[in-house]
């Protein structure tokens, strides 16, 4: 079935639009600019792009909204049902936009000439990757996912080098093109094998054709998920298959890392819900024993990485590698609500997916953002550069404890909350060994995040240079660490509302 | 009638709140002017207070109820808020009052100190959870600020903590007033556990409680009763609970008198008046509540008469004067409870206030080393002997009212119990006499420089204490046997006080007697001599100068049997749990290390982990399907 894109369906791709405009506008504007002027004002461009697109999205929102209330089905299937606009993927666009924009703001203050020569292309390639972040959690089908995963990946392989004269960031591109190449290979081959059972990409054909196959293909299905859920577990660098991203993180310039870190791992996992609910909820009764095979690979997955994660991150000692080991156990985090039965007691599994990347955005980016300032001025990423932190920028100090806070999961924080409602669901469900590893790494946690803390309370911090804060960066830390606390103590409103637009007969199981 | 005040009953804990947030914000820099910023802090908060306290007399206001859903935990509703009541406004203004004034004071008194600044953190910090545990509008709210002000006591009591003795009180009060806090806790889990809809409310109480509804079984209700009564006694230093309050003493004054006297020890009194309907309910646990109360009044009283440090005769009779409110509780009267904790507010934060005045001024506790002061501190002599006489009960002073209005209760309920409160009565003048008596008239004992030195206080100091000694005179005339609208606007109607001649007559008498007793013994005339007691009967003074061993007895009974049992279970916790606790350390670490092992910056060994990791998973997972 062939659709053609006509002017109509193109008010539903406007947030994609309007990024795309504005890259094109801004590469232009790029080659234009006279060498002498700064390409900071291209950031801003970025952003305001990037907001821009927010807009729309929120008035997609919006419009849903108000169908609901008329009493219609609160999606819209663009391009023969290669496109969805639903809520699914509006909240997550989002999640993706509002991290983008605030780690643009974040470099605004901090990437300097010297260290990225070519700064104009670093402002406007983002906002193509952040299209595919869009496009993966807005595809109905497997193929538009897979270019926007391809879109993704690409934009951020040139992302991680573009401190052009530094060794250690070809070394980390080099890495991750590598790594990325094989995680999609892996995800093609097993959408392929599923393509071969089904007869169709499109996921909503592909989770009505599966029950049916199942006699037949049982051994091909098997292949199909594994191959794709190895693949995906490259790209969220779940434990085992983690060991590229403390190296690439570490290369990249930090408002990549932090980048990679939320969006590009947010997108990987919109990804994964999408391709999970939509097709591998099949045949229930006696012949569950697949899909509970499926699910229960996730859950392992995810523990994995809740252990292996926090474990690395235990004894070390580089900043960055620390942040990227403790985003492997944030990713494990992240899968648990999908891994769960998705039975009525457990129909919540959207919001506490959401809650936890909302609040997971805020603290990496403010942690990293804090990163940033520290390293800068005492010229490493070790842990020891933020000794004594407390007596030379005790604002900074507060925020990043407030940060901390939240990544160790402590009250009254947004992660706090977020753990807590995962960890409710998994008892809920009755899968008390993944409650257990979410508690026991947890509390190891505390004493990740706490060296953090230690560094900037209990250490002299006397022969360390003084912290320059810049207002862009300074605003995206308060920005951050604000909103990690006011996510803690006001955490139900954000529950209603994200229930109260979600909903997974519409989201997911209608056609 | 509209409730324009009562909306903006939030504001009043959170003015003190931010001050609390600026003053540690800025740190230690602010010793000069963080009492200032505190005081207007606590000054804001006072004038909002009152602004409500002066809308709800002056009609029949309704009741505000400001809440929002807090948060959700499975299926169960979770809600915080505020409501303004009567009641509520009342102890509000109270609190405000007291801790303006005590704010005020204590620029004086802690100037100079290097930790100032710190110490008004604290007691805004106080205020402000005080003002919350007066607001909240259920019991899970008001626990969390019962802790908070909990919190704050201990690190106030311990402010001094380069003194041992401030050290291992502030533990004590922690410690023992913890006990009283579990009872709590079990009180509202089990509250929480049977109440229909998991409603811990006030409003929802009234309903289950107050109605007769029959939906708690009595049993149940006595159980819930004696339990919250047990974290009542614990805050107000009721007896067997009460010894933490006397050493609670080695904090500054100015917490004594605000913490120790005026406001968070009477919120074990509150917290019965707030669930009284529960009280109301198990007539044994009422029972319970008059016995403690009668026999703590008189038990705290007679030891009163044998110390000699002036903090710790104010000490114990603030746990006696506690006691008769729980007395009036245990009577079946809230108002008269209300009522003296209203007047005792005043004059026992004044008492304190010109004791603080006096040792600032002399530098010791030990009222052997005083006298004569009368004539060096003329403003602390004169408010003194004022909040003395209101606390004795002479009229027309506060403290006679309200204790009559006890006393008046107690009659008409159980007459024995008037007689115990009626001696404990007599021994409260008593001490009283001889407290004033020894620090203000006679001669000085004390070293001759020490009394040259002696001078009055500043102004900042005199003035809080002239303004409460008005209120110790005024402020019984609320509510007399005249002239009584307290009663019907504190319950809604209905319980009006019965003026009893028999009460009134009977309180003058002993009160007189107390002081005219007190007046020939330290009265400087010699007409019976001080060791009168101490020289026939020794060990009945050392009975009371030692606190009837009570503390001798816990240490013996709880402290030492605990350190022995905590030794065993050390032994236990280095062994095996320690042991425990390495074996899972070291294998995360192990585990942390093999990871490094295999991070080890080569992208092929990264490609060959993950395609050895697929296949076992594979195999794991599917492989054992096709086995």
């Amino acid at each position: 079935m062939i659709t053609t894109l006509t002017w109509s369906d193109s008010w539903y791709l406007a947030p994609e639009i309007v990024l795309a405009a504005f890259t094109i506008a801004l590469a232009v504007l790029d080659l234009a600019l006279p060498r002498r002027v700064g390409r900071d004002v291209i950031g801003w461009g970025a952003l305001v792009g990037l907001v821009l697109a927010g807009v729309f999205v929120c008035w997609h929102i919006h419009d849903l909204n108000v169908w609901k209330d008329a009493g219609k089905d609160a999606f819209r299937n663009v391009l023969g049902g290669s496109w969805r606009v639903d809520n699914f993927g509006n909240l997550l666009k989002l999640a993706f936009l509002g991290a983008t924009a605030l780690i643009v703001l974040a470099s605004l203050g901090t990437v300097r000439d010297r260290e990225v020569p070519i700064k104009g292309e670093f402002y406007y390639l983002i906002l193509p990757a952040v299209i595919g972040a869009m496009a993966m959690s807005s595809s109905g089908d497997m193929l538009t996912m897979y270019v926007g995963m391809e879109l993704l990946s690409i934009t951020t392989y040139v992302l991680v080098a573009v401190r052009k004269k530094s060794g250690q960031s070809a070394e980390a591109a080099f890495k991750y093109v590598v790594t990325g190449g094989t995680a999609s290979a892996f995800v093609l081959y097993g959408m392929s094998f599923l393509y071969g059972v089904t007869g169709t990409t499109h996921l909503a054909s592909i989770g009505q054709a599966l029950p049916g196959a199942l006699a037949d293909y049982r051994a091909m299905i098997y292949v199909a998920f594994f191959l794709m859920i190895v693949g995906f577990a490259l790209k969220l660098a779940l434990a085992p298959f983690h060991a590229w991203a403390p190296d690439v993180y570490q290369g990249a310039p930090t408002p990549v890392t932090a980048f990679l870190a939320v969006v590009a791992k947010g997108a990987a996992m919109a990804m994964v819900y999408r391709i999970f609910l939509n097709t591998a909820q099949f045949a229930t009764g006696d012949d569950s024993q697949v899909r509970d095979d499926l699910f229960l690979a996730l859950g392992v997955l995810a523990a994995a990485a809740m252990i292996v994660g926090i474990a690395g991150a235990l004894k070390q000692q580089n900043a960055k590698r620390l942040l990227a080991l403790s985003g492997v156990a944030n990713a494990g985090i992240l899968l648990v609500p999908l891994s769960l039965d998705l039975t009525n007691l457990h129909s919540s599994l959207f919001s506490e997916f959401v809650y936890y990347l909302a609040a997971y955005v805020l603290m990496n980016i403010g942690a990293l953002a804090v990163l940033t300032l520290v390293s800068r001025s005492s010229g490493h990423e070790q842990l020891s550069a933020f000794a004594g932190l407390y007596h030379r920028a005790p604002w900074t100090a507060a925020a990043m404890t407030a940060l901390l806070c939240s990544l160790a999961g402590l009250p009254i924080t947004a992660g706090f909350y977020g753990k807590l409602y995962i960890l409710f669901a998994t008892v809920q469900t009755g899968e008390y060994w993944l409650a257990a590893i979410l508690l026991g790494t947890t509390v190891v946690s505390y004493y990740v995040y706490f060296s953090f803390i230690r560094q900037m309370y209990m250490r002299g911090g006397e022969n360390e240079p003084s912290v320059r804060m810049t207002i862009p960066t300074g605003v995206v830390i308060w920005v951050c660490a604000a909103g990690s606390v006011a996510l803690g103590i006001f955490p139900k409103p954000v529950l209603d509302w994200v229930d109260g637009l979600f909903s997974l007969t519409t989201d997911f199981l209608a056609r | 009638m509209a409730t324009v005040f009562s909306q903006y009953a939030w504001l009043v804990p959170a003015f003190p709140l931010a001050a609390f947030a600026v003053l540690t914000a800025m740190g230690r820099q602010q010793n000069r002017t963080g009492g200032w910023i505190a005081t207007i802090a606590s000054l804001a908060s006072f004038v909002v207070a009152l602004l409500i306290l002066i809308e709800r007399m002056s009609g029949n206001a309704d009741d505000y109820n400001g809440s929002f859903d807090w948060l959700r935990v499975g299926g169960t509703q979770l809600t915080a808020g505020y409501e303004v009541t009567n009641l509520t406004s009342l102890m509000m203004a109270i609190v405000t009052f007291v801790s303006l004034l005590v704010n005020l004071y204590s620029i004086g008194y802690m100037k100079g100190d290097d930790r100032a600044a710190v110490f008004f953190a604290y007691v805004s910090l106080f205020v402000s959870s005080m003002l919350g545990l007066t607001l909240s509008d259920n019991l899970l709210i008001m626990y969390v600020c019962w802790e908070l002000v909990g919190v704050c006591s201990f690190l106030l009591i311990g402010f001094w903590f380069q003194k041992p003795e401030a050290r291992a009180a502030a533990k004590k009060a922690f410690i023992v007033t913890r006990i009283g806090d579990l009872g709590l806790l079990i009180a509202i889990l089990l509250l929480f556990w049977y109440m229909p809809g998991h409603a811990l409310d006030f409003s929802s109480l009234h309903n289950v409680f107050g109605t007769q509804s029959g939906l708690i079984s009595t049993s149940l209700t006595t159980l819930i009763a004696l339990l919250i009564f047990l974290g009542a006694a614990g805050k107000s230093g009721q007896f067997p609970l009460h010894v933490w309050l006397p050493d609670a003493m080695e904090g500054p004054t100015p917490i004594s008198a605000l913490i120790h006297a005026a406001t968070m020890v009477a919120a074990g009194v509150f917290l019965v008046v707030r669930t009284f309907d529960i009280f109301a309910a198990a007539p044994a646990a009422m029972d319970t509540v008059a016995i403690v109360g009668a026999f703590t009044a008189i038990f705290a009283a007679t030891i009163g008469l044998a110390q000699n440090d002036i903090k710790r005769v104010l000490a114990f009779s603030t746990v006696s004067q506690l006691g008769y409110m729980m007395l009036a509780l245990g009577v079946g009267s809230t108002t008269a409870a209300m009522f003296h904790l209203f007047t005792h507010a005043f004059f026992k934060a004044l008492l304190f206030l010109a004791a603080g005045s006096v040792i600032h001024a002399v530098h010791t506790q030990d009222i052997r080393e005083m006298g004569g002061l009368g004539r060096r501190m003329k403003t602390t002599a004169w408010t003194f002997g004022i909040g003395a006489l209101a606390l004795s009960g002479i009229p027309p002073l506060s403290g006679f009212w309200s204790k009559d209005a006890i006393l008046g209760a107690a009659l008409d309920d159980r007459p024995w119990l008037f007689v115990v409160g009626a001696v404990a009565a007599f021994f409260t003048a008593l001490y009283m006499a001889r407290l004033f008596l020894l620090v203000f008239a006679g001669k000085p004992r004390g070293s001759a420089e020490a009394y040259a030195h002696a001078k009055e206080s500043p102004a900042v100091m005199t003035v809080p204490l002239v303004v409460l000694a008005v209120l110790a005179v005024a402020a019984g005339f609320v509510m007399t046997p005249f002239q009584d609208w307290l009663g019907p606007w504190l319950s809604g109607g209905g319980e009006k006080e019965d003026a009893n001649g028999v009460a009134i007559v009977v309180s003058i008498v002993v009160s007189l007697l107390g002081i005219g007793l007190g007046w020939l013994i330290y009265g400087g005339r010699g007409a019976v001599r001080p060791d009168v007691v101490s020289s026939r009967l020794p060990w009945l003074a050392r009975l009371l100068e030692r606190k009837y061993y009570v503390d001798e007895l816990y240490d013996l009974l709880f402290v030492k049997s605990l350190g022995r049992l905590g030794q065993g279970l050390r032994f236990f916790d280095e062994v095996v749990v320690d042991g425990a606790v390495r074996l899972a350390g070291s294998a995360v670490s192990a585990l942390g290390r093999a990871n490094t092992r295999l991070q080890n910056g080569q992208v092929q060994t990264y490609g060959l982990v993950a395609i050895i990791a697929a296949v076992i998973l594979v195999l794991a997972i599917a492989g054992r399907r096709f086995w």
